[in-house]
């Protein structure tokens, strides 16, 4: 079997679902997020509009929880993409590293700037 | 026939295969899905600004401000679009009866994404941002 290549030899169902349950999460925050941010031009482009914004604990949580669950579900996403394609096993493992790598800092800076205020 | 496949050359395969809505929603899910996630990184990345202070991040924004990057925004929202509609279309068929009735779904995601698509574009062209934006200049 091929799954040697692979970053697991489990059978993905736990990601496949998780892919579907944070998907279907983000349509959510994401609609959220439009209409907050981006209800006019101004509301999501200028210092002043965050920071009154960020006063508000639950605006930093649906931020924090747009940045997570974006990220977990893009960058498993891409994981997913190369699982396709048979790969040597070092290619397969720098990408997976790769891919956790941009994880945690993301996922850092966002959090940094959000807890900023 | 049979003793053709299967062809060689990944441009072959790719000219053999069959385009049906299925295969075009899989593919423009991926892609749409790679360039979102390019985005939230970069967006992560941009809103740093906001650690440095006021006039760190209003002279960012101002960039944004611009006819070209609202242009790319409605763009962005193309791909959030096709991405999120087709993700429910996705759910449906995985976790629900959507296999029987895929490819309405996939006429349906088009349909109303064409929709939303132009009333976004005419939200942000209408009169009210682009007086912001001349405001600003």
């Amino acid at each position: 079997m091929s799954s040697k290549y692979y970053g697991s030899r489990g059978s993905g169902a736990p990601a496949w679902y998780l892919q579907r349950v944070s998907g279907v999460a983000l349509f959510v925050v994401a609609i959220g997020h439009y209409i907050l941010m981006h209800y006019h031009l101004d509301s999501g482009h200028t210092y002043d509009a965050v920071l009154a914004r960020m006063q508000n604990p639950l605006y930093k949580a649906l931020q924090i929880s747009f940045v997570v669950l974006g990220l977990y579900h893009g960058l498993s996403g891409t994981w997913n993409i190369f699982r396709d394609y048979k790969m040597p096993a070092w290619l397969s493992w720098t990408i997976l590293g790769l891919i956790y790598l941009a994880g945690i800092t993301f996922v850092s800076l966002g959090i940094a700037t959000i807890l900023s205020f | 026939m049979s003793s053709n496949y299967p062809p060689a050359g990944w441009a072959k395969v790719l000219l053999a295969y069959h385009k049906f809505s299925g295969s075009w929603a899989w593919a423009l899910h991926r892609v749409t899905g790679l360039v979102l996630t390019g985005y939230i990184m970069l967006h992560i990345f941009a809103l740093m600004s906001l650690q440095k202070g006021k006039e760190a991040f209003d002279s960012e924004m101002l960039l944004f401000r611009t006819p070209m990057f609202l242009f790319l925004e409605w763009f962005l929202f193309a791909f959030l679009l096709f991405h999120a509609l087709n993700g429910i279309r996705i759910v449906l068929v995985d976790l629900a009866e959507g296999a029987r009735y895929h490819k309405k779904l996939y006429y349906a995601a088009v349909i109303v994404g064409l929709i939303l698509f132009f009333g976004m574009g005419y939200i942000m062209f209408t009169q009210d941002t682009l007086h912001s934006v001349a405001a600003v200049k």
